[in-house]
């Protein structure tokens, strides 16, 4: 009797430490205001760029009837990919059963929020007719991987955002009462989505089978979005793109530029949130190991998807690769490939780069990588296509991005980064509830000590 | 089938003036005459109608009495005669050009045939297509190219059309049915239709697709014109274009622009079905399948499975030299 | 094909002297004289048919931007051309020379009257004469009658001619005679040139490579080849060949290619069930939402019992 309540007891008092270290952040603070003033110029200013597009129309970029995909496509390519780190997290590590996922599962859902939920947009970026956006609905054609991509996509934003929200419910209730001296407005929506949680045992238990089923329900749908993203490509007949192993070879990257902007997010909330206890060394450490595999077996599609063609140079195949690796594109292609993946690969495999300084470094290069590395898949198979490019203007044959172009692009980059902010503002960040209740945790921080 | 009822109508009516039977001659070969013009005139109204039933006018003939019944052809082609006063032009609309464009001429095969051994890239192909579809000089619904494997192997100019495939990697990946194939095996564009995401573009081997990256040429001047998606004018900006066999010529019995337009007798142009291709420059017609086997006829990049409607004949004995073309520098204009 | 190109052959080389000789029509061809008289409706019939088959090369009348070929093919606007008589003029476009086509198996005769009248329409001071009747130089007084028919045993077309004078009637011999079939751009001919035996017959056959309408029928045209002997006579008929063609619709069957109508029935199935699985779970998940919700409002409201049972 005395020891359960003592038990009870402890377990209240670690949830009031653990609440009051999350929700310190729940505020509108100076910071928020002026990074998010930030962040609405800049868009302006993006948006802008993308009305005299809209004006002038799809001319203003740097594409034209060769390349006629490219840096849009890339960043729609590069969002879908990085949204996939929500699966790859929450679900497969999780149902693994590894329990120093748990902090770091719903900051990967909020990545994956943000990034599929833009996706949609960048697509409509890069249309000539986005006025005609609903035609998709009205018309649309199942046979189009464009269709499926738009379902698929849909669909994964959805249980992403259910993946998100339904572990949220009883923080919210926990939080509810410990929101003093926040606006009114924040209490009410926080009463509303806590859809009257109480923390009743069949409420646990309900709760827990939802979450299950959407853990399995999410892998198959990550695996579609990216399988039919890189469908995209890999259903065309031409060299570069015209390969049986573009969706794994997909998948795999979207794990790698996944885990280095999950590994990004920690590192910051960690400083500004001041989440040191909760988002560890251990935790650092642990993903680290994630990265360095996920870039292994990345690095494994790598030398298929390039070896193979490379031995039998066969005709156009072997001009796209040389155009790789020793022609126009060489000095993207060898940068993006060591310093990129390679390096960053090698390094992590040592302890003293899986700290968390050195990891976000380690991270922000391999994001910038994987994000070039999109272009270098997209564009450089459509300026060599079966018949010659001859008698049109000489800017076509090479694409070049534009400015207005890059503003458009950055503007989808900026809408994501805003999503990311006002989630982990007016939400915790870290699972109250579950961190109060693990003891093993310390249990398993003693191991790794060891 | 359609267009053989059409021209036979004609023929018969021919036929009386050149038997005359009496002095007065004149007469009866203006009146047949006449009555043969009424009749092309049905064709042709006939040729260009698609919703409802069609009511072609005898335009010539004002003086008619009434009371008179006239002969027309219906949408389901039955010849039919109604009373003259009934009879009122009809203009197509958007629908119904739109409805017949997507239909397309029930019982032909349309096939294209290019002999390269006589093609001396004198570009008139281009020039017409580009002036029948408002296109800029450097945007090609057909663009002729010039074709060298290796140095060791001759070099060619070759005409490059939409290959109208008989299975279209284009089609099969547009999202929203705006490009589509039809029953005579004319792969057109519905730029009423198409959201620009130029998916097509990435899928077709024989890059025969444009897309408008900004106003097009001719917005200005084809302002309010009813959009006719057989001849894909007026062009909209964000979407795309391409060959389109010049299916608004087919349908009213007509070459292609290009075809008719080349002075070296390269295009030859037919009905599959009808075994028969017409040369556009000589206009002599010939037996297809003796054509394509006397002289080898290939398709382009037949791997790919895409199965192309047009074929070529290769550059063989030709009785003039290359003499390489260096293009003039195109600028893009707005 | 080899004749065709020794024809262009001979005519590059004798390119020189084309171009300054004077392109001369025979005396007899000359005079040769429409049947009928110019008019609207002839002139408009004419329009069309330059425009198909003879714009391409002569441009547009008037505007001087015909093609640049040697020799150069004239504006019809122009004296040059405007200075030849109708005859001069119909026999050019019959027979052609170098780069102008032969239009002798592309265009009937009164479809090169027709563009006869439409260019003289560019000429004020032009004055038609006509040729009254049409006569046979070797029947005279008699008038020409072809009939066709189709023989299904060994698929070819028996053509009979008679010169019909009152009530006699005597076959047409030792005529030159063709056979075309319709096609949609233009006339095929078929097989070679014939000529009548003495009961005025000429037989043709039909090859097995050309189909004739879904019904087999072929639309077929006889002509006189020598017709300032007898006449522009002609005769169309639609015979039923018995090779029928086919007329299968390109997008009748299922394709990924196809319309949704006719998707591949697998591609429908996997993405309706495919979403309707996903859907089903979402729903499921929602479902369960409103069971916490539910629970958590009972409770608020006492029903602790109803709860636990
Ligand atoms: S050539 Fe290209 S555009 Fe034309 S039908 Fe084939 S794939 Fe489509
Ligand atoms: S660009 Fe237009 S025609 Fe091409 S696939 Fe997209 S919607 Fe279809």
């Amino acid at each position: 009797m005395t020891t359960s309540h003592s038990g009870s007891a402890r377990h209240k008092e670690r949830l009031d430490s653990v609440a009051e270290d999350v929700l310190r952040n729940v505020r509108f603070n100076r910071g928020f205001i002026l990074w998010m003033g930030f962040l609405s110029a800049v868009l302006l200013v993006c948006l802008y760029a993308y009305v005299i597009q809209l004006r002038k129309g799809l001319g203003v970029t740097g594409l034209r009837d060769i390349t006629s995909w490219g840096m849009y496509i890339s960043q729609f390519v590069f969002f879908v990919a990085t949204s996939l780190i929500g699966m790859l997290i929450s679900s497969v590590l999780g149902l693994i059963g590894y329990k120093w996922v748990k902090p770091i599962a719903r900051i990967a859902e909020i990545i994956a929020v943000a990034f599929a939920a833009v996706a949609g947009l960048v697509i409509i970026s890069d249309m000539g007719r986005p006025d005609r956006f609903t035609y998709l609905f009205m018309y649309g054609r199942i046979q189009s991987p464009i269709l499926w991509d738009v379902t698929v996509v849909t669909t994964y934003l959805l249980v992403s955002l259910m993946l998100w929200f339904i572990p949220l419910v009883p923080d919210l209730a926990i939080a509810k009462d410990r929101l003093e001296g926040r606006p009114k407005l924040l209490v009410k929506v926080y009463e509303i989505l806590s859809i009257k949680w109480v923390n009743h045992p069949k409420q646990v238990e309900i709760l827990n089978s939802t979450i299950r089923i959407l853990l399995i329900l999410i892998v198959p749908l990550a695996f579609a979005i990216h399988t039919v993203t890189s469908w995209l490509f890999a259903l065309t007949p031409r060299a570069g793109w015209d390969s049986s192993i573009f969706g794994p070879y997909f998948i795999s990257g979207a794990f790698v530029s996944g885990t280095a902007a999950v590994i990004i997010a920690m590192y910051f909330y960690r400083k500004s949130y001041k989440l040191e206890k909760y988002l560890t060394d251990f935790h650092f450490e642990k993903i680290g190991r994630v990265l360095a595999l996920v870039s292994i077996v990345y690095i494994y599609f790598n030398i298929n998807e390039f070896l193979v063609p490379a031995y039998k140079m066969k005709a156009l195949d072997s001009i796209h690769l040389q155009e790789l690796f020793s022609g126009e594109y060489a000095l993207l292609f060898w940068g993006v490939q060591l310093f990129g993946l390679l390096i960053p690969t090698i390094l992590l495999l040592f302890r003293q780069f899986r700290k968390p300084l050195p990891m976000m470094v380690i991270a922000l290069f391999v994001l910038a990588g994987s994000w070039l590395k999109r272009i270098l898949i997209v564009v450089p198979p459509q300026a060599h296509p079966f018949l010659p490019v001859q008698n049109v203007p000489i800017q076509w044959v090479i694409y070049k991005p534009t400015l207005i172009e890059s503003l458009v692009t950055l503007a989808t980059l900026i809408l994501v980064l805003m999503i990311i902010t006002i989630l982990s503002k007016l939400f915790p960040v870290l699972p109250i509830q579950e961190l109060a209740e693990e003891e093993n945790a310390d249990l398993e921080k003693q191991e790794f000590n060891n | 089938m359609t267009w053989q009822f059409f021209k036979q109508i004609p023929m018969s009516e021919k036929k009386k003036k050149e038997v005359p039977e009496d002095s007065k001659l004149d007469d009866i070969v203006e009146s047949s005459r006449r009555d043969f013009l009424k009749k092309v005139g049905i064709v042709g109204a006939a040729s260009v109608t698609g919703a409802a039933a069609i009511y072609a006018g005898y335009r010539h003939e004002k003086e008619k009495p009434s009371g008179e019944m006239v002969k027309v052809l219906t949408e389901d082609n039955r010849l039919v005669e109604i009373p003259k006063e009934q009879v009122k032009d009809y203009k197509p609309d958007l629908k119904a050009l739109q409805t017949r464009g997507r239909v397309g001429l029930k019982g032909k095969k349309w096939v294209m045939v290019l002999d390269l051994s006589k093609c001396r890239n004198a570009r008139k192909c281009v020039a017409a297509c580009q002036g029948a579809h408002h296109l800029r000089p450097y945007e090609y619904h057909i663009n002729t190219l010039v074709m060298q494997e290796s140095h060791n192997t001759p070099a060619y100019y070759m005409p490059k059309t939409c290959q109208h495939c008989d299975n279209p990697p284009c089609v099969s990946v547009c999202p929203v049915d705006a490009t589509f194939k039809r029953q005579d095996g004319i792969v057109l564009i519905d730029n009423e239709r198409c959201i620009g995401c130029r998916f097509c573009m990435a899928a077709c081997p024989y890059s025969a697709r444009m897309f408008h990256w900004q106003k097009p040429k001719g917005e200005e001047a084809d302002k309010g014109q009813e959009y006719n998606i057989e001849l894909n004018v007026p062009q909209k900006k964000g979407t795309i274009s391409k060959c389109l066999f010049s299916a608004d010529r087919l349908r009213e019995g007509m070459l292609p622009y290009c075809v008719s337009a080349c002075p070296n007798g390269v295009f030859y142009f037919g009905d599959e079905n009808e075994n028969a291709v017409t040369n556009g420059t000589t206009k002599e017609t010939v037996i297809l399948s003796e054509l394509l086997e006397k002289n080898g006829a290939y398709r382009l990049m037949p791997e790919l499975g895409t199965k192309p409607r047009v074929y070529y004949l290769p550059p063989k004995n030709r009785i003039f030299e290359f003499k390489q073309w260096t293009p003039p520098e195109y600028i893009e204009t707005t | 094909m080899r004749s065709f190109f020794l024809v262009i052959l001979t005519s590059l080389l004798l390119l020189p002297e084309l171009k300054a000789q004077e392109w001369v029509v025979p005396d007899d061809k000359k005079g040769k004289l429409s049947t009928f008289s110019f008019d609207d409706n002839t002139r408009k019939a004419g329009l069309k048919i330059y425009t198909t088959n003879c714009m391409s090369c002569h441009g547009m009348p008037g505007k001087g931007n015909s093609l640049k070929l040697v020799p150069p093919p004239p504006d019809p606007v122009s004296q040059q051309f405007q200075k030849n008589s109708d005859g001069e003029l119909f026999f050019k476009l019959q027979i052609g020379r170098g780069q102008m086509p032969s239009f002798k198996n592309v265009l009937s005769t009164d479809d090169i009257w027709d563009v006869i009248s439409y260019v003289r329409s560019f000429n004020t001071n032009y004055k038609q004469l006509i040729m009254p009747v049409i006569t046979s130089s070797a029947y005279p007084g008699s008038v020409i009658k072809m009939v066709l028919s189709y023989n299904q045993a060994d698929s070819s077309v028996i053509l009979e001619t008679s010169a019909v004078k009152g009530l006699s009637s005597v076959p047409v011999t030792d005529a030159a005679v063709k056979l075309f079939v319709h096609r949609t751009f233009g006339l095929l001919p078929v097989d070679e040139e014939k000529t009548t035996d003495k009961n005025g017959k000429a037989v043709f056959k039909i090859p097995h490579s050309l189909p004739g309408d879904t019904a087999g029928n072929i639309n077929v045209s006889a002509r006189f080849t020598n017709e300032d002997v007898f006449g522009a006579v002609s005769m169309d008929t639609v015979l039923n060949s018995a090779i029928k063609g086919t007329a299968v619709s390109l997008v009748a069957r299922r394709a990924i290619w196809n319309n949704m109508k006719n998707a591949p029935v697998w591609i429908l199935l996997t993405y309706i069930i495919g979403l309707f699985t996903a859907l089903a779970f979402i729903g499921l998940v929602l479902m369960k939402l409103r069971d916490v919700f539910i629970i958590g409002d009972t409770l608020s409201k006492g029903g602790e019992n109803e709860v636990n049972n």
